[in-house]
């Protein structure tokens, strides 16, 4: 028999049953909709774990030292790291010194940087530019300013609500939304900084950094030797963040053990780094995402193993009322393979029903958990899986009742009433 | 020869080991209308089975157009069932969801025939028997005379030359009857060789030869 014919026969024999087709079915489709939904969710979780490596850049490693570093030991260390490495130094201090046309502008973090900041979490759109290298040889009193996007029901306020006199000190968060600050000039303690550059940061579901690398508050950054020389205006103790990107993971052993060598030779044999691997963070990401979905899989699994039970069941079952037929069939001169294929077919229909179903079941849940967060995970992938678990489950379960159907002896088979 | 059979012997391993067939040897020549006539549990639907490559015989040897069948595999059985023999039943055994045309086009599905020529084949079959104007309508929606003709188009769709009919008059009255031997005597005709069990000897004498049964064996 032809496949044409196959599924033909099959789709009638599925729309006759409808109540025994459906229950079929639906026990497949709650397996695949758990499929699809735990797949989906792995997927992003990957995805996003992937576009976070991509973002940080290979081989990086993250070490917090608390004594400031100066330019000079930034290229002692920068030579001595393998090539193609860069170096990223940034070191931070809360301060409430900003202000803007007499109005004090709060909740910031200031951070010194060099321009390598840009080679590693780096996810911002700028609006005019971000600090150079000249602006580290010659000290410019330049800073860039980052702006987050606006929220839902923050474009109802009233843009005047900010240069109303009442208000004494204004987010700096809030005002960079509303004021342009790029080329305005700001005060930092007494000394005047215009504003380069304003980095857009993107919205909360397209910010692929991992939670650990966002910054949430809003961060001002200046030139770091600009700012290792004011910081000691209104702060004694420094912690500065070293991040180097080896832009290779091969390299990434080789590169620690320089850093900690050199951090040794600068801060005293005694200095106990903390290095922090990115790659080590990444695994531990996917640890954790692979351990969040193992009850959901298992869940799956159950469900598939009751969707192909109740295959095996109908099967069992349609063979059992359609004796007579098969031995009609086989005496007009089907084989027992085209038995065999024909109940193979039909519980394959069912599955592909099952299948569908469930994946609808599954991306309405998908929509459901995605509202509010914005985030929409959808994979042709997951499609295809889902695709092929049922239709697997289905071939299985139904093949037992099937080799049972095509072993039938057609003069028997046309004996039963 | 279309059917030449030796020795046949068919046991079934009941308590009492039943002797279905015993000794049965049987020619049958291309061409011919052949009936077979007996009381019940004479064998003959066992013989018909047997002939039809829907059983198997215990002992002796059974050759289809010249062709011994005893060692054939499941699918050179099936292949030479639809390939060479039409079956024709008491009880029609037609699907009861399948509609007219699609009965009758059945056994071309098993077939190699293109699958675009199956139906154009199962409508001209169905006008030949003259049911043309009922193509859609189930078994349910005809008369039992109606059913036995779209049972006979089947059994001509893969163009056999031998047609085996167990007791096709059996469920139709003394009309459709006739109209089912005329339809058979026909095919006969055309070259189509024919054996048919049957109860009546009104019909039994529309064909060429008659063979009396008894105790599984040929009188």
């Amino acid at each position: 028999m032809k496949l044409p014919d196959l599924i033909s026969t099959g789709w009638t024999e599925i729309r006759l049953h409808k109540m025994r087709s459906f229950l079929s079915v639906f026990a497949i489709a709650i397996g695949v909709a758990t499929f699809f939904y735990t797949l989906s969710v792995l997927s992003q979780r990957y995805r996003d774990i992937g576009r976070a490596a991509d973002i940080a850049g290979k081989g990086r490693i993250d070490v917090k030292v608390d004594y400031p570093l100066s330019l000079q030991q930034y290229h002692m260390l920068l030579n001595a790291l393998p090539k193609g490495s860069s170096v990223s130094l940034e070191t931070d201090a809360e301060t409430d010194t900003i202000s803007y046309k007499n109005k004090k502008l709060a909740g910031f973090i200031l951070i010194g940087v060099l321009p390598t900041f840009q080679d590693s979490t780096f996810v911002y759109d700028i609006e005019g530019r971000f600090i150079n290298w000249k602006d580290i040889e010659n000290k410019h009193l330049v800073a860039v300013v980052t702006v987050y996007p606006r929220e839902k029901d923050e474009e109802r306020v009233h843009p005047l609500y900010f240069s109303s006199e009442t208000a004494d000190i204004i987010l700096l968060s809030d005002f960079s939304k509303r004021v342009n600050l790029l080329n305005q000039q700001v005060m930092i303690g007494t000394l005047p900084f215009t504003v380069v550059g304003l980095l857009h940061a993107p919205p909360i579901e397209k910010d692929y950094r991992l939670p650990e690398d966002r910054e949430y508050f809003l961060e001002v950054y200046l030139p770091y030797p600009v700012w290792y020389d004011i910081s000691s205006l209104w702060r004694q103790d420094f912690s500065t963040r070293i991040r180097v990107v080896t832009g290779k993971d091969s390299n990434v052993r080789q590169a620690a053990s320089i850093l900690v060598s050199f951090l040794r030779s600068q801060f005293g044999a005694e200095f106990k780094p903390q290095l922090k691997f990115f790659q080590d963070t990444l695994r531990r990401y996917n640890r954790e995402a692979w351990h969040g979905l193992k009850t959901m899989i298992f869940m799956g699994i159950v469900a598939m193993i009751a969707g192909g039970i109740g295959i095996m069941n109908v099967t069992m079952a349609i063979i059992f009322s359609r004796t007579k037929e098969i031995g009609i069939r086989r005496a007009l001169g089907a084989s027992r393979r085209d038995i065999l294929f024909q109940f193979i077919t039909e519980a394959l229909l069912l599955g592909l029903c099952g299948a569908i179903l469930g994946m609808a079941i599954g991306y309405i849940s998908l929509l459901y958990m995605a509202e509010g967060t914005g985030q929409m995970t959808f994979s042709w992938w997951v499609v295809a899986a889902s695709i092929l678990i049922a239709l697997t489950t289905s071939f299985f379960f139904a093949l037992y009742p099937a080799y049972q159907a095509a072993l039938l002896k057609p003069v028997n088979a046309l004996k039963y009433e | 020869m279309v059917i030449r059979c030796e020795h046949l012997v068919k046991i079934y391993q009941t308590a009492d080991a039943f002797r279905a067939l015993d000794d049965v040897s049987l020619e049958v020549k291309k061409g011919e209308f052949v009936s077979i006539m007996g009381p019940s549990g004479c064998g003959k639907s066992t013989l018909l089975n047997i002939l039809g490559l829907l059983d198997e015989p215990t002992n002796g040897e059974y050759f289809l157009n010249g062709a011994p069948t005893a060692h054939m595999k499941d699918s050179k059985r099936s292949q030479a069932r639809w390939k060479n023999i039409g079956f024709i039943f008491q009880s029609f055994n037609l699907m009861p969801h399948l509609s007219v045309l699609e009965n009758i086009a059945l056994p071309m599905r098993y077939s190699n025939l293109p699958h675009k020529e199956i139906l154009p084949r199962a409508r001209e079959l169905a006008i030949r028997i003259g049911l043309g104007d009922k193509l859609t309508n189930t078994p349910l929606q005809l008369s039992g005379g109606q059913c036995q003709r779209v049972a006979c188009a089947r059994a001509l769709a893969n163009r056999p030359n031998l047609i085996l009919a167990d007791e096709p008059t059996g469920n139709l009255d003394s009309k459709a009857s006739t109209d089912i031997l005329t339809l058979l005597q026909e095919l006969n005709r055309e070259g189509i060789t024919i054996v048919m069990v049957t109860h009546d000897p009104q019909i039994a004498q529309g064909t060429h030869r008659t063979i009396y049964m008894k105790d599984g064996k040929i009188l």
